[in-house]
């Protein structure tokens, strides 16, 4: 569903990301980690579609700037950022708008049930905290039903209740045969949903292999963090 | 593209609900708009000239090197960042939509229409003075408005197109940056040539900036001759200055539209950097927000207790200083005397010269001021911590403000003295006015924020701050005026106006430093 195929990302004189090729199937959740400045920002915006790139990105076989993969990709960006005068709910159906959808409103009064925002419809952006924010930006991915989504440090902000429903949420995308790219920090959060694992290091794709193969070496994925970024034979 | 526009028409709905839903804000905003209505009917009622008539030649300088120093600023910034229309919700939200890049920058192009608002309001603010110094026409305050919307609506774009051709290659924004800084200095350079040969400030004006090079160079000398039509007519220069504009912005908008864009990347740093200067606005620290802070200055941090405070603020402010004290405030207000010495007629250089700059340095003082390092401080939990009075934590969190205005008026007055060759005494007391004022703004500033917490309209905050500062400091003024009928010194003027200041000062400093008791009171 996402392929990323030698992805190369330069600042002026800074090599940010050097030759990465990935790919996330459907039905399938990867994680992206890597140390700060590892170039995880700069791959999650290329594949978004906010950054110039050498390489190739293609979502559904279609390339990553294009309206048709648009229409089927969904983004929680790392810090959310709301219309400050426009309500939850407007936000809701500006995304219904912007990527033209049906009878909309159920799904998105079942996804601000989900996440405990039902009775804040009417609460405008500025007045809304980090935490409900980030709420408001997942139900907003969610709502276009994506064939492909992304989620940039998700649980930054979350309360415990969220954070479960989120992960309940990840799981439901998978079974629905949704493509989930999740990149965070916090390897305990993903310890329990990922199937692909892609370390970053220096710009570098350093490891990539799916929990299956991991279990069959009997690796765990905090060792081989550890081993890949701060050398080998460094295990926490 | 109904996507895009629904964000308009809802934020406008909104925010109009939102007025009428919290009185402070509706009366605010209802001042704002009083405000700006006798702003309009000043500016296009009263008389033009009948003061002093300025010559046209300093006219067109002081309207040509305003513009020269907003573009060159403003692009430059724009070379280096990016410029932009767009929040991160659009980033986040819009740019990732599918939604063509092209309707969402006839978006961002629609509210920046918004944005030329703000611009149209500084302008306006300046033209009654303008009329009083110089002869416009009837129909000059529509030329000088006009002006204004031609440069609030090109210099983003301009920005665009230039940033987004820098990024291309490596090299070519040290390029851009190095023509832009050329052609100033150029420009500077040819000035300070030319005023070396007539030693003529207002002819070198005339000869440097209304030559026919300028007058016909694209953007600066279009948008300027734009606004010189408020004195001179509708030239030759106008009707090429207008429709060189409008050829710029709508050339610039259809190529961009029809273009293939790709121009996110473009916009994406532009648009944190905005972001970022948007929250130092909310959090009090304009006034810091962007300046460079210099590592290389090494100062121990001493003091203890409440103290420990004034030691940071003092090594704060030296490191975004270019020398000890001295910044871009020290920048500003040595210009403003230089410009106060060419402005002002030879008849009042005999008077009362430096009571006048010591009026136009309160009346800058007064909004530079409004968002100072205590705004700063107190966003931050650290000076609600500290085992010290609210006193004593007032008093230490202030004094390098205070420090900072004694030299910024010793820099001001001392420079004006000389130009208008005032005795010193006169001098000293501008200086020790000047400082007592400040303090004046400074203590008034935190009192606001005791007696209305915290508006999320910082602008509006900024304005009830400034209309209560007036208030107040207008007791002063009437003594002064009484003082001066009687005396009829100035020394003693300035002193009735020092000496209120102080009283004000410390009586607002008792009633505001409960502040500092508890997080809560600011909130």
């Amino acid at each position: 569903m996402l392929k990323v195929k030698n992805l190369t990302k330069k600042y002026d004189k800074v090599l940010a990301v050097k030759d990465v090729s990935f790919e996330i199937n459907s039905g399938e959740i990867g994680v992206l980690i890597g140390p700060n400045g590892a170039g995880k920002s700069t791959t999650i915006k290329s594949i978004a579609g906010l950054l110039r790139f050498d390489g190739e990105i293609t979502i559904d076989g279609k390339p990553n700037k294009s309206i048709k993969a648009k229409r089927v990709f969904g983004y929680v960006p790392e810090t959310p950022a709301l219309y400050e005068s426009l309500s939850v709910w407007d936000h809701l159906e500006f995304v219904a708008r912007a990527y033209g959808l049906q009878d909309w409103a159920d799904t998105a009064e079942t996804l601000l049930a989900r996440f405990d925002m039902d009775d804040k419809k009417n609460k405008v952006g500025k007045d809304l905290s980090k935490g409900m924010q980030q709420k408001v930006s997942i139900c907003c991915a969610l709502l276009i039903k994506p064939r492909m989504v992304m989620f940039d440090e998700p649980m930054i902000g979350l309360d415990p209740k969220a954070i479960k429903e989120l992960k309940e949420i990840f799981i439901e995308l998978k079974n629905s045969g949704c493509a989930v790219l999740i990149s965070t920090h916090i390897l305990d959060s993903i310890a329990d949903v990922w199937d692909k694992a892609l370390i970053m290091n220096k710009g570098e794709i350093v490891f990539n292999s799916t929990r299956d193969a991991m279990a069959l070496k009997d690796e765990s994925l905090e060792d081989v963090f550890f081993a890949k970024t701060e050398g080998e034979g460094a295990t926490r | 593209m109904s996507a895009m526009f629904f964000i308009v028409r809802k934020t406008l709905k909104n925010l109009i609900k939102g007025v009428f839903k919290k009185p402070i804000l509706f009366i605010g905003y209802l001042f704002i708009t009083l405000f700006v209505v006798t702003m309009l009917i000043a500016s296009f009622a009263m008389p033009s000239g009948l003061i002093r008539r300025g010559s046209s030649d300093l006219y067109t300088g002081i309207v040509t090197v305003v513009f020269i120093f907003m573009y060159y600023t403003t692009l430059k910034l724009g070379i280096e960042k990016g410029s932009t229309y767009f929040r991160m919700a659009d980033v986040n939200m819009a740019f990732t939509a599918p939604i063509k890049p092209n309707h969402i920058l006839l978006y961002g192009f629609f509210k920046q229409l918004g944005g030329t608002l703000l611009f149209l309001f500084i302008a306006l603010c300046q033209i009654p003075n303008l009329k009083n110094n110089f002869d416009i026409k009837p129909y000059g305050t529509w030329m000088i408005l006009l002006a204004t919307i031609f440069y609030a609506l090109s210099y983003p774009l301009i920005s665009m197109i230039l940033y987004s051709w820098a990024t291309k290659k490596t090299g070519r924004k040290k390029i851009l940056k190095r023509a832009i800084d050329g052609l100033a200095l150029l420009i500077a350079g040819f000035f300070l040539l030319s005023l070396s040969r007539t030693r003529n400030i207002v002819g070198t004006m005339g000869y440097v900036f209304n030559n026919p090079i300028a007058r016909y160079f694209p953007v600066i000398g279009w948008t300027s001759s734009i606004a010189n039509a408020s004195i001179k007519g509708f030239t030759t220069e106008f009707w090429t200055g207008l429709f060189g504009m409008v050829a710029l912005i709508l050339g610039a908008v259809v190529g961009l539209y029809r273009a293939n864009l790709d121009y996110y990347e473009d916009v994406l740093e532009g648009t944190e950097y905005l972001e970022a200067a948007v929250k130092a606005r909310r959090e009090g620290n304009k006034m810091t927000f962007g300046l460079k802070v210099r590592n290389s200055v090494k100062q121990k941090l001493s003091g203890t207790g409440a103290s420990a405070l004034f030691f940071k603020h003092l090594l704060e402010l030296r490191k975004t200083a270019y020398v000890l004290f001295f910044d871009r405030s020290s920048v500003s207000v040595m210009l403003a005397a230089i410009m106060f010495r060419l402005v002002m007629p030879k008849e009042e250089i005999q008077g009362f010269s430096l009571s006048m700059v010591l009026f136009f340095a309160l009346y800058m003082l007064l909004l530079l001021q409004m968002q100072g390092r205590l705004s700063t401080e107190m966003e931050k939990h650290y000076i609600f911590l500290i085992p010290a009075s609210p006193h004593e934590k007032l008093f230490f969190a202030t004094l390098a403000e205070h420090i900072k205005n004694l030299f910024d008026g010793a820099v001001l007055f001392t420079l004006s003295g000389i130009l208008f060759k005032a005795p010193a005494i006169i001098v000293l007391s501008c200086i020790i006015t000047y400082t007592l004022s400040g303090a004046v703004y400074t203590y008034s500033d935190i009192l606001a924020r005791r007696l209305f917490g915290r508006i999320h309209s910082k602008g509006l905050l900024i304005f009830i701050k400034v209309i209560v500062n007036l208030l107040i400091i207008v007791p002063g003024g009437v003594a002064a005026g009484i003082v001066m009928m009687i005396t009829e010194s100035e020394f003693y003027m300035i002193c009735a106006l020092g000496g209120w200041s102080f009283v004000l000062g410390v009586t607002l400093f008792m009633f505001s430093a409960g502040i500092l008791n508890n997080l809560e009171t600011v909130s």
